[in-house]
């Protein structure tokens, strides 16, 4: 009873409620920029892997720049250096905009190497058979990758929610942000208040592994 | 029906094929031996353009190959290419291997390629494993559903890139048998192949290479029992007397 006793205090409506809000910015974050980097990093993957004179060596010094740098860097980059050339954004958008530059990066590289891994072989009897680059990609290579690609790209999707946290140095009010923040306010209650931010963050990502993880199994 | 003129090619400094003449007639079947790394399939694969010729021209149906006017995905169709392992689609079923360039390529309606993938099913022997993905089958299996997979174009040419140098002894025969049949109902054939005894029964010529050049051309019998070459001869009693 003793331990539980300070879960109690804290777990007033309104502190819960407060922990769901900045739960849910960071689901918003997540969300947005896991679409918006599956979008660009599949696209400059597939652009690097299909060796297009030129664009895929541009891409290459852009990937590489950007997976370098650490991702508290480009988001005090993205948030604090950009209006001064004029590109002023609101918190959040700075936050989903350094997200979806890093994340982009690092899927990309993912696709790449998982296109990558596929036998040149396959490529062979596709062409040999008639059907066009782009025909021997959508419908022979991409779905044999993407098989394989499932397991690292899922958990570069748990990274992601879990960097969204790293925003919290451009003040998102995100669900480690709104921790701290009752936690300064209450001043006693620093382990029940990351307690519950830590199940908060390790329920949505270990349901994500675990839906890989089926995902992974059903296609043995 | 497919024509080498003086065809030469080079990786960097090291010249893979020299001096290539040579003219493949419709309806023949051409075997082509050698030591490895000789240049055969390099030969092989520069007639649908897997690879490409540096220097000379290359002519199939009367069409430079390597011309960049020239639809090399509507010349390919034309072409059936059979490789030492297979390269079937693991994701897909039997099946859906053999409909996917016809429906893709052609145009076909599902149901006539269904049809049309059976017929070659059948012909090749396995029509009971076109629900089964390839990883069911076994080695000749996976070579018969390959080579269905290339006539199912209904090309005029189909090559062999030592299909059944990957395969356990006891699947040869199964596949050597399909090809077999194959070059009887008169298909044009180019094959690379270690497998002699085939050679002699189904060649109408035999193309031996060595060192990136063609040093012979004879008809089978001339080939083995009497060759012209040194190299041949030394090669021939390698491959042989073991």
């Amino acid at each position: 009873m003793n331990l539980l006793a300070p879960f109690i205090e804290v777990l007033t409506l309104d502190n819960i409620k407060f922990l769901l809000e900045g739960f849910m910015v960071t689901l918003k974050v997540a969300a947005i920029s896991i679409v918006l980097s599956s979008i660009i990093g599949g696209l400059v993957g597939t652009l690097r892997y299909a060796k297009i004179p030129v664009v895929s060596q541009l891409l290459a010094v852009v990937v590489e720049t950007i997976r370098n740098l650490p991702l508290l860097l480009i988001i005090f980059f993205t948030y604090f250096a950009l209006p001064e050339i004029g590109i002023d954004m609101e918190i959040m958008t700075a936050a989903i905009v350094a997200l979806t530059i890093f994340e982009s990066a690092m899927l990309s590289e993912i696709i790449r190497s998982g296109l990558n891994s596929i036998d040149k072989g396959q490529i062979e009897a596709g062409r040999s058979s008639g059907l066009n680059y782009i025909q021997t990609l959508s419908y022979i290579v991409m779905p044999q990758a993407l098989r394989r690609m499932v397991p690292p790209i899922v958990s570069q999707f748990i990274s992601l929610l879990k960097d969204t946290s790293l925003a919290v140095v451009i003040a998102l009010p995100d669900l480690l942000h709104n921790g701290q923040i009752l936690y300064a306010q209450t001043g006693s209650g620093v382990t029940p208040i990351f307690t519950i931010v830590a199940l908060m963050y390790f329920i949505v990502n270990f349901t994500l592994s675990r839906v890989a993880r089926r995902l992974e199994l059903k296609q043995v | 029906m497919i024509e080498f003129k003086q065809v030469n090619k080079f990786y960097g400094d090291f010249q893979v094929l020299k001096d290539i003449n040579l003219k493949i007639n419709k309806g023949e079947v051409v075997v082509v031996v050698g030591p490895s790394g000789s240049g055969k399939s390099t030969l092989l694969r520069c007639m649908n353009h897997l690879e490409t010729i540096s220097e000379g021209t290359l002519t199939v149906n009367g069409v430079s190959v390597g011309d960049k006017k020239t639809d090399i995905n509507k010349l390919r169709r034309n072409i059936g290419m059979i490789f030492q392992h297979f390269y079937l689609y693991p994701h897909k079923k039997v099946l859906e291997n053999i409909t996917l360039a016809p429906m893709k390529v052609l145009g076909q309606s599902v149901k006539e390629a269904k049809e049309t993938a059976m017929y070659y099913l059948e012909k090749v022997g396995i029509s009971d494993k076109a629900e089964s993905y390839p990883s069911q089958l076994s080695g000749g299996q996976q070579q018969r559903v390959a080579i269905a997979r290339g006539l199912v174009m209904k090309p005029e040419i189909m090559l062999f890139d030592e299909p059944t140098s990957a395969l356990d002894p006891e699947m040869i025969g199964e596949v050597l048998d399909v090809m077999k049949a194959l070059a009887k109902e008169g298909m044009t054939m180019v094959v690379v192949t270690h497998e002699m005894g085939f050679a002699k029964e189904v060649a109408d010529r035999i193309v031996f290479m060595d060192e990136g050049r063609i040093l012979e051309e004879a008809v089978p019998a001339e080939f083995f029992e009497n060759p012209r070459e040194e190299r041949a001869r030394l090669f021939l009693s390698r491959i042989l007397n073991h």
